[in-house]
C-alpha cells in the first residue's frame, strides 16, 4: 500500500555532512591531517557499489525503492568510511584578478586572510608555544584555558602556534604529534563532538556512542608507540549541557597518563570555568590560564598597517581614525579590519567614477564608520512614515506623563490623538493605530504583545526616548 | 459578470456588493491576489458565498475548503490542504490515508512546487482566528504562498474578528481585507420572504386531506405581512439570519391555525396579531436553544422550563441537598456574618450606625450578584451541621457526596492543592458553587428549608 520515501534519518545525516565541509579549508585539512590512513586510491567520480550495499537498501523496503536507493545508499557509505570527500563545485576558470591597488588593499585587509605572524601578539604567542612545546616534549597530557573577548585573536594565535609547532615537528626538532580542532558552534549538539573527534583520528564517521566507546578505548589502554594528541576546543561553553558530560570526558582524558592528550580550550568569557563548569570540571581544567585582552588603538594601528605594509594606498591618519573608533567601543579587530575594506570600496567607487586614482582618506573613512557605527534604529525612526513617527513620539509622551517605562494602547492612542490634533492630521482608528504600531514592533522599535489583547497591550520603547527625540528632530513634526 | 452575481444573488440574496468584489478577484482571470481577508459577523454568508463563488466547475481552479478547527496539528492541515488541491480522494484505495507525510512547513512547499503550474489554487480556510493558536510560522506563510511557491495560489481567510487581532509580534505582510456586513432589516425581510414556497409546503403537510382550501387565502402578501410582523417583534434582539429563518417557520403554523379553523379570517390582521403575541413571546424566550418542535404552542411549559429547568431534573439525595445549599451559603454570605447567622448563642449585637449603613446595599453590591467566593471544606462542612437540625456522623458517604457534587460541576474547585494530598488535609483546596438562586431556592423549597433568610444580603 503506502512505502516510506527514504528513511528520514539517513538525509538529516548527508545534509549533515555535506554542509558541515562545504568551506574548503576544514576539508584540506582534514585530508592532510590523516595521513597514516592508508588511502586507497578510489576513483573519485564514480563510486563502484560493494555488495553489501543491498543488505543496507533493506530497510527501505520494497522492490521498487531499491531501485532508486543503490547509489545514494552506497555513497553514503562511502562517505560515512571516508574512503570519498565530500568536495564542493569548482570554478570553470579562476577570477581574474585585478592588478588595482585598492583590490589588493582590500584583500589583504580581508578577516580570513590571516597574516603568518600575528602583531600585538607576541607575548600570548610565547605563552602558548612553552606550554604546548614543553607537553610534547615531556609526552605528558594537560589542559589550557584561553578567554578573551570576539575579535582579540585567540583562534589565530593559537593556531599559528599549532602551525609552526609541526613544522618543527616535520623537521624533526620536537616528536610528532596529531591535531584535531572542533568547534562547539558546529555541533549540532554536545555529543557530537565525540564523532567529530573520531572522524578527524581515523576518517570514519559513527555513531557517538559508538565514537565514545573507541575514543575512550584510545585513550586509556596503554599503547607503546603512541603520539601526541593536541585537541583545540573552541567555543568551550556550548559544549556546556546539564550533565556537562562531554566537557568532563574532554577534560578528564589528559588527566590518564596512557592518553598523551593536550587540551587547549578557548572561550569568551573569563570566569567560565567557575561560573558554569562544576567542581570536579574546573579543577581538571587547572589553572593554566590565558586572557586575551582587547586591542588598544596603538595595537588595532598596527594590525592594521602591518597588513598594508608596502602599500601607498592608506592614509596613515585614517587608519588611526578606525583605530581609535574600534578601540573605544570593542577593540575588535575583526571589525577594524571591516570598516578598512568598505572604505576602501568607497574609495573605489570615487576612482571609479572620477577615473583618476584615489587613496583611502579620512573622509572615506569617515563615511564607512558612519554606515557601520550608527544606529540602525535611528535611521529606521527617520524613514518611517509619517503616523508611525506620530505614534512613537505618542508613545513617549505617555512615558514621560506616566513616569513608568510601560504604557499600555489606550493611554498611546489618546496621546496619538491630542498630537495629531496638534499637528492637523486626521487620528487613524484604532485599528490602524493598531496596524501601525505592529510594524513598529516587527521592526523591534517598539516591544509589545500581539494584537490578541488589542487596546490593553503592553507597549514597551526598545530604545531611548531621547534617541526617539534625536531622530524625530529633522521631522517636521516637532 | 453581472449574470454572474445575478446567479448567486438568486441563491445568496443581498450579497451583490460581495460577489462582485470576489468576481473581481478570483474571476476574471488575473492573477490572484496573494491573500484575503474575509470578516463579519456570524451567519451574514461569508462562507457560503466563497464556496459558491469559488465553485471549480468550468473555471481552471483547484479549492480546497479548510476549517481551522478541525485542525489540530500542522500534519492534518497541510494534508488535508495538499490532498484538495491534487484532487485526491480519500478512498478504499488509498487505505483512507494520504501517502506523502507532511510534518513541516518545508515539504508542505514541495508538494505545493509540484502542483501544475497552469493552473491556479484557492485555500479558503474558514475560523482563521484559529491559526493564531497554531505554530507561529503559518500565518505568515498562508498570507505569502505565491512567493514560496510560485503558484497562482491564493488564501482565504475567513473569521469572525477584525485583523487587528491577528497581529503578530514579527510583522505580517499586507493583505487584503473584505468586511462583509450584517443584513438590514429590509434585507432580512427579503431573506426570509423568499421562504414563501417552504412555509406553505409546511402548512400543506399540517393540515388535513380534505379542507385545502383556505390555503389559497395565504397569498404572498399575507405572508409578507406576517413577516412584517415577525421581524418587528424578532429584530431587535436577534439578527442572525439562520436563526431568524428557523423561527418564522416554527411561528407561521400557529399564526395561520385560526384561518384554517375558520376563526379569523384572514384579512383581520389585528385579531392574528393578538392571536399570535402569546407564541411570538414564547419563541422570543427559547430563541437560540433549538428545542425543536417539542414545545409547539403551548407556551406553559416552556415558561416553566426556562426558568426551573434544572432543579426539577436534577435529583440529589438528602444530604447532598444541604451539603449544596451550604456550599452557596458559603459561596454567597461573607465570612463574618457567619458567627452572626449560624451560632445560636453570639451574643448580642449591638447596632451600630456604621452596620445600618453597610447593611443598606444597593444591588450592584449584593454578593449575590457579584458572583460566589470561594470557601474551604471545613467551612462548608460547618454550615452544613449548623443548617441541618439532625446530628449525622462525618461519614465517607458525607464525603464522597461532596466529591460528586464538583464531578456534577454544581460545585467546582478554584484551587486545588499541588502537593495532591487530596481535599482534606489544609485550606489549599477552595471550592466554588456554581448554582444560581433560582436554584438553590427551589432545593430549599423541597427539603422545607428557609435559604433567603441565612443570606446576609436579604436583610
Amino acid at each position: 500500500a503506502l512505502q516510506p520515501v527514504g528513511t528520514p534519518k539517513r538525509n538529516i545525516q548527508l545534509s549533515n555532512i555535506v554542509e558541515e565541509c562545504s568551506n574548503g579549508r576544514r576539508v584540506s585539512r582534514l585530508l592532510e591531517l590523516s595521513p597514516k590512513k592508508p588511502q586507497p586510491t578510489v576513483p573519485m567520480e564514480e563510486p563502484k557499489t560493494p555488495k553489501r550495499s543491498t543488505r543496507t537498501s533493506l530497510g527501505t523496503a520494497g522492490s521498487s525503492a531499491t531501485k532508486s536507493t543503490p547509489k545514494s545508499a552506497s555513497k553514503m557509505k562511502l562517505i560515512r568510511d571516508g574512503t570519498i570527500k565530500p568536495t564542493i563545485h569548482a570554478r570553470s576558470a579562476p577570477l581574474g584578478d585585478e592588478a588595482n591597488e585598492l583590490a589588493i588593499a582590500r584583500e589583504r585587509l580581508h578577516v580570513s586572510a590571516t597574516p603568518s605572524s600575528l602583531p600585538c601578539r607576541e607575548k600570548e604567542y610565547e605563552e602558548i608555544y612553552n606550554f604546548l612545546e614543553g607537553k610534547i616534549y615531556d609526552r605528558v597530557g594537560g589542559c589550557m584555558y584561553i578567554s578573551g573577548v570576539p575579535g582579540t585573536g585567540k583562534t589565530a594565535t593559537t593556531t599559528a602556534v599549532i602551525r609552526a609547532l609541526r613544522h618543527l615537528a616535520e623537521e624533526e626538532h620536537i616528536p610528532k604529534f596529531e591535531f584535531i580542532d572542533i568547534n562547539g558552534m558546529r555541533l549540532t549538539e554536545p555529543r557530537q563532538a565525540y564523532v567529530h573527534i573520531h572522524r578527524q583520528l581515523t576518517g570514519k564517521t559513527l555513531a557517538w556512542e559508538q565514537a565514545y566507546n573507541l575514543l575512550n578505548k584510545r585513550f586509556t589502554t596503554k599503547a607503546p608507540r603512541r603520539t601526541t594528541t593536541v585537541l583545540l576546543v573552541d567555543e568551550l561553553d556550548i559544549l556546556c549541557n546539564k550533565r556537562q558530560d562531554v566537557v568532563y570526558n574532554l577534560l578528564n582524558w589528559p588527566t590518564l597518563a596512557t592518553a598523551q592528550l593536550i587540551v587547549v580550550t578557548i572561550a569568551n568569557t573569563m570566569d567560565l570555568p567557575e561560573r558554569l563548569l562544576m567542581g570536579k570540571i574546573s579543577s581538571r581544567l587547572g589553572l593554566t590560564r590565558l586572557t586575551f585582552q582587547p586591542y588598544n588603538f596603538r595595537q588595532l594601528q598596527e594590525i592594521v598597517m602591518a597588513r598594508l605594509v608596502g602599500m601607498s594606498s592608506f592614509n596613515s591618519d585614517a587608519v588611526q581614525l578606525v583605530a581609535r573608533k574600534v578601540a573605544a567601543v570593542s577593540g575588535d579587530a575583526r571589525r577594524a579590519l571591516d570598516i578598512c575594506r568598505r572604505a576602501t570600496e568607497l574609495a573605489d567607487d570615487q576612482a571609479r567614477k572620477t577615473d583618476q586614482p584615489v587613496t583611502v582618506s579620512m573622509t572615506h573613512v569617515q563615511q564607512a564608520l558612519t554606515e557601520m557605527i550608527t544606529s540602525a534604529k535611528v535611521r529606521t525612526i527617520r524613514s518611517s512614515s509619517r503616523m508611525e513617527q506620530l505614534f512613537l513620539q505618542a508613545v513617549t509622551a505617555e512615558v514621560t506623563r506616566t513616569g513608568i517605562e510601560e504604557c499600555n494602547f489606550l493611554g498611546v492612542y489618546s496621546q496619538l490623538e491630542a498630537l495629531a490634533a496638534f499637528s492637523g492630521v486626521s487620528v487613524p482608528n484604532p485599528g490602524r493605530a493598531m496596524g501601525i504600531c505592529a510594524r513598529l514592533t516587527a521592526s523591534r522599535i517598539l516591544i509589545c504583545e500581539g494584537g490578541r489583547n488589542d487596546i490593553y497591550q503592553k507597549i514597551l520603547l526598545n530604545i531611548s526616548t531621547d534617541d526617539v527625540h534625536f531622530a524625530l528632530q529633522a521631522s517636521k513634526l516637532l | 459578470m453581472d449574470a454572474f452575481v445575478k446567479h448567486i444573488g438568486t441563491i445568496y440574496p443581498c450579497r451583490d456588493a460581495i460577489a462582485r468584489k470576489l468576481y473581481k478577484y478570483y474571476r476574471t482571470g488575473d492573477p490572484f491576489p496573494p491573500a484575503l481577508f474575509i470578516y463579519g459577523q456570524s451567519s451574514t454568508g461569508k462562507a457560503s458565498i466563497v464556496r459558491e463563488v469559488l465553485r471549480s466547475d468550468e473555471s481552471g481552479f483547484q479549492c480546497a475548503h479548510i476549517n481551522a478547527i478541525s485542525c489540530y496539528t500542522n500534519k492534518i492541515l497541510f494534508e488535508a490542504i495538499a490532498r484538495q488541491l491534487e484532487g485526491a480522494k480519500l478512498t478504499q484505495a488509498n487505505n483512507y490515508s494520504y501517502d506523502r507525510k507532511l510534518d513541516y512547513v518545508k515539504d508542505f512547499l514541495a508538494v505545493l512546487q509540484q502542483l501544475p503550474r497552469s493552473r491556479s489554487f484557492v485555500i479558503v480556510l474558514e475560523h482563521a482566528e484559529r491559526l493564531r493558536d497554531m505554530a507561529h510560522n503559518l500565518l505568515p506563510l498562508f498570507l505569502q504562498l505565491p512567493e514560496a511557491t510560485g503558484l497562482n495560489i491564493s488564501v482565504v481567510l475567513l473569521s469572525s474578528l477584525p485583523f487587528e487581532k491577528f497581529y503578530i509580534k514579527t510583522g505580517l505582510p499586507p493583505i487584503v481585507k473584505l468586511f462583509v456586513p450584517e443584513y438590514t432589516r429590509n434585507e432580512m425581510l427579503r431573506i426570509v420572504m423568499n421562504d414563501y414556497p417552504s412555509h406553505i409546503e409546511r402548512l400543506t403537510e399540517h393540515s388535513n386531506q380534505k379542507s385545502r382550501d383556505w390555503l389559497s387565502a395565504v397569498t404572498r402578501e399575507f405572508h409578507s405581512n406576517y413577516v412584517n410582523l415577525f421581524l418587528g417583534t424578532f429584530w431587535k434582539v436577534c439578527r442572525d439570519a439562520k436563526e431568524l429563518r428557523l423561527v418564522a417557520v416554527e411561528c407561521f403554523l400557529p399564526y395561520c391555525e385560526p384561518i384554517r379553523d375558520g376563526t379569523i379570517p384572514a384579512t383581520d390582521s389585528m385579531n392574528l396579531w393578538r392571536n399570535i403575541t402569546k407564541t411570538l413571546k414564547v419563541a422570543l424566550s427559547t430563541m437560540y436553544m433549538r428545542l425543536g418542535t417539542r414545545h409547539n404552542g403551548t407556551g406553559t411549559s416552556v415558561t416553566a422550563m426556562t426558568s426551573t429547568f434544572l432543579p426539577q431534573y436534577i435529583e440529589l439525595p438528602y444530604y447532598a441537598k444541604y451539603l449544596l445549599i451550604a456550599a452557596y451559603l458559603a459561596s454567597n454570605n461573607a465570612t463574618k456574618e457567619d458567627k452572626r447567622l449560624f451560632v445560636k448563642n453570639h451574643g448580642k449585637q449591638r447596632k451600630r450606625m456604621q452596620a445600618v449603613n453597610a447593611r443598606a446595599k444597593v444591588v450592584e453590591k449584593m454578593i449575590t450578584k457579584l458572583g460566589p467566593k470561594a470557601f474551604n471544606i471545613d467551612r462548608l462542612l460547618a454550615i452544613f451541621y449548623a443548617i441541618l437540625d439532625e446530628k449525622v456522623g462525618l461519614t465517607c458517604n458525607l464525603m464522597a457526596q461532596i466529591s460528586t457534587l464538583v464531578h456534577l460541576k454544581l460545585l467546582t474547585y478554584v484551587s486545588v492543592d499541588g502537593g495532591g494530598g487530596g481535599m482534606l488535609d489544609g485550606s489549599v483546596t477552595r471550592l466554588q458553587c456554581t448554582v444560581g438562586l433560582d436554584f438553590i431556592m427551589h432545593v430549599g423549597r423541597m427539603v422545607g428549608f428557609n435559604v433567603r433568610q441565612y443570606l446576609s444580603d436579604f436583610f
